[in-house]
């Protein structure tokens, strides 16, 4: 690793330059860099030895970093700043001196290295696959804000232990009478009522971007933006042949910025599909968070699939004991001739709580309507 | 309103061997999350998988500024009320009824009804309140298993660490509490709560940590049998399991395995003690499946 200038020898001043320079580049790349976190930052580097390079770097990191994903980037931008060292000339090592031992590339840090291993995969065919979403996306669609939160109301169905004040609550809350009533002089005038809670429903949505599924992105792309601004306790992935969750891209700002960070992430869009190696990321990683009895997985996809047939068949079982319902929704199905063709919508279909047709915000209407008859 | 201003951590070596002394082999990035948030007063937000020692950093750390561990566990529906404070209503009401007839006490209970008597302090008050000499650490674990609403609430706290009782009286932090808040991460969290935190990801440990940990943690544990169990584990993080074992997980084995008073580990063993360190009936199933193979050395050149 080769250094551009001897970090050592610069003074506090350079350092300081460097570090809003840096500070701005990160930012550049869409990182949180905001003033108040700049400020902190050279707080930080009061408290630190800061002519020790790793302990800069991670000052720095702790103070901007806000997941696992941002770290990653962070030590990227940093590596590329000070050293030169550019991700896509295949010479980057992350800077943890633990994590390097013998011919290991990466450490024994298994989740970064997954992570490092799926942004690689992408190398040059970055630029080609990149796909710009406002093409596909139609501004004139209906809004589904609150198809979304009938949806989400419709699925929410398990009462929670905790109570909550309702006019109508079948039962007395004690506490809330008494202090009503203290200026009574403790004559239970006034009675305050408490119900039942229903507990939100924790949504994992899984949106098939396979080429079969191009037609249907302009709903594709509503539901999940839909979806992820009215619920902020859901998730969201996509996969064709490989699988990205793009939960916090959705939840940024405006929605031309928020396809722009998916468009720029999601390099598999229009690839083929494989369902089982979806459903096996989502089973090991977001599946097992959260209770099961309060998630509900929604895979949209038309269950076109190149994968294999049995690893689809042993996912959707291992989906089926890790959540409470599992909803398909394929935007085919509604057609006048469909027929459960796919190889994968078979394999998956037995497991299947809600078979559903959903292609716009008119079908979904419809399909809102149909879950509150099921 | 007074800060920390009893020196805690001259430096990053400093948070590390009062960790170690604690048992708890704290990395580099670790250790300088820790002074920076003693040194700036800023939350710190540990996100990682469970079992990899997010919540024991909060008690390692209570334990060697000898300070109070107030602990907040979050789940779904928790709310103001059980976090800041609550009135003693029954109390209230008996010194209501005591003072009926007697007009002196009447006129006392009038301006003492609701004083600190019959205040009862859940933890973000108690932690505000603690009288020091050193901070509380008030640990707010498992933050994403709360509502959205509970965390707006959270950013007005981590803040100013002020809380307004109306009946009573604004209570400002003696000594800015310590906060760690830890995730699992089965939601994001809100970006406006993470900026007001520093943030770090802790990750499973290395086969060299790990073993250090295993020493330190189970005295009498033999070098071999620390040795095999690591090898067992780094193996077993590398297969893909429902939930990979944490380190939480490596302390049980390796407790069961002593207490069993076994030295050496093969598959039988494995297979009868597989519950211990795997938690979904397909993960066992998994590992029956494997065999011998996660009983072999990890090769260090392919894993992960």
């Amino acid at each position: 690793m080769t250094k551009d200038r001897d970090y050592a020898d610069l003074s506090a001043e350079q350092l300081l330059g460097k570090t809003l320079a840096l500070c701005r580049l990160a930012k550049e790349e869409k990182l949180n860099v905001t003033p108040a976190r700049v400020l902190d930052i050279v707080r930080t580097l009061k408290s630190i030895d800061y002519l020790v390079e790793e302990d800069y770097r991670l000052a720095m990191r702790v103070n901007i970093a806000g997941s696992k994903e941002q770290e990653i980037k962070f030590d990227r931008i940093f590596n590329r700043y000070w050293h030169r060292i550019d991700p896509a000339d295949g010479d980057y090592k992350p800077w943890r001196p633990e994590l390097i031992k013998g011919n290991k590339q990466y450490g024994d840090n298994i989740a970064h290295e997954d992570m490092l291993a799926e942004i690689e995969e992408f190398g040059e065919q970055e630029t080609s696959r990149r796909m710009n979403l406002l093409n596909r996306w139609d501004p004139d669609q209906p809004p589904i804000d609150k198809i979304i939160k009938d949806l989400a109301r419709k699925l929410a169905t398990r009462p929670s232990r905790r109570q909550q004040h309702a006019r109508n609550g079948r039962k007395i809350d004690i506490r809330r009478s008494v202090r009503k009533n203290v200026r009574h002089g403790m004559d239970m005038l006034e009675l305050s009522r408490v119900k039942k809670r229903r507990r939100k429903t924790r949504i994992v949505m899984m949106c098939d971007v396979s080429g079969s599924m191009d037609a249907f992105n302009p709903f594709l792309l509503q539901i999940m933006l839909g979806l992820q601004q009215e619920l902020k306790n859901s998730r969201t992935l996509v996969f064709s042949t490989s699988v990205t969750e793009i939960t916090h891209m959705l939840r940024r700002g405006t929605i031309q910025n928020a396809l722009h960070d998916v468009g720029d992430t999601v390099r598999h869009w229009s690839g083929g599909t494989d369902i089982g190696h979806a459903l096996s990321i989502a089973n090991r990683g977001v599946m097992t968070e959260g209770s099961s009895r309060a998630t509900v997985a929604i895979i949209i996809s038309d269950g076109y699939d190149n994968g294999q047939v049995d690893k689809i068949n042993a996912e959707m079982q291992a989906l089926k004991r890790r959540v409470k319902t599992i909803v398909w929704i394929n935007p085919m199905y509604g057609a006048s001739s469909f027929q459960v063709r796919a190889q994968g919508m078979k394999a998956a279909l037995p497991y299947v709580d809600h078979f559903l047709p959903a292609f716009n915000a008119d079908s979904l209407k419809v399909l809102v309507r149909d879950l509150g008859r099921i | 309103m007074s800060t920390n201003s009893l020196p805690m951590f001259q430096s990053i070596d400093a948070v590390q061997n009062a960790f170690i002394e604690q048992n708890y082999i704290a990395d580099r990035a670790l250790a300088l999350t820790v002074k920076l948030a003693a040194d700036l007063e800023k939350p710190i937000l540990f996100e990682g998988e469970a079992g990899v020692g997010k919540t024991e950093v909060a008690k390692v750390l209570a334990a060697t500024l000898d300070t109070p561990l107030i602990r907040l566990q979050c789940y779904e529906g928790l709310d103001a009320n059980t976090t800041l404070y609550e009135w003693n209503y029954a109390r209230q009401i008996l010194a209501i009824r005591m003072a009926e007839n007697d007009n002196e006490a009447k006129t006392k209970l009038e301006t003492s009804i609701f004083g600190d008597e019959f205040l009862m302090n859940r933890p973000l008050l108690e932690a505000i309140r603690h009288p020091g000499p050193r901070p509380a650490i008030l640990l707010i674990d498992e933050i994403d298993r709360a509502d959205e609403e509970f965390e707006a609430f959270l950013l007005e706290i981590l803040s100013d660490f002020q809380i307004t009782v109306p009946e009573s009286d604004t209570f400002t932090a003696i000594h800015k509490p310590i906060v760690i808040l830890t995730s699992n991460r089965t939601r994001e969290l809100n970006d406006a709560l993470k900026r007001r935190c520093l943030y770090l990801w802790i990750d499973y440990p290395s086969a060299e940590k790990e073993k250090e940990i295993i020493q330190r943690r189970i005295p009498g544990i033999s070098e071999s049998l620390a040795n095999n169990v690591t090898d067992v584990m780094q193996n077993l993080r590398s297969i893909d399991f429902y939930k990979r074992p944490g380190i939480a997980e490596t302390l049980d084995w390796s407790r069961a395995l002593l207490g069993l008073d076994i030295e050496t580990i093969d598959e039988q063993t494995l297979q009868d003690t597989s519950g211990v360190i795997l938690k979904y009936r397909d993960d066992v199933e998994r590992l029956k499946d494997l065999g011998i193979d996660v009983l072999e050395k990890p090769n260090t050149d392919q894993q992960g």
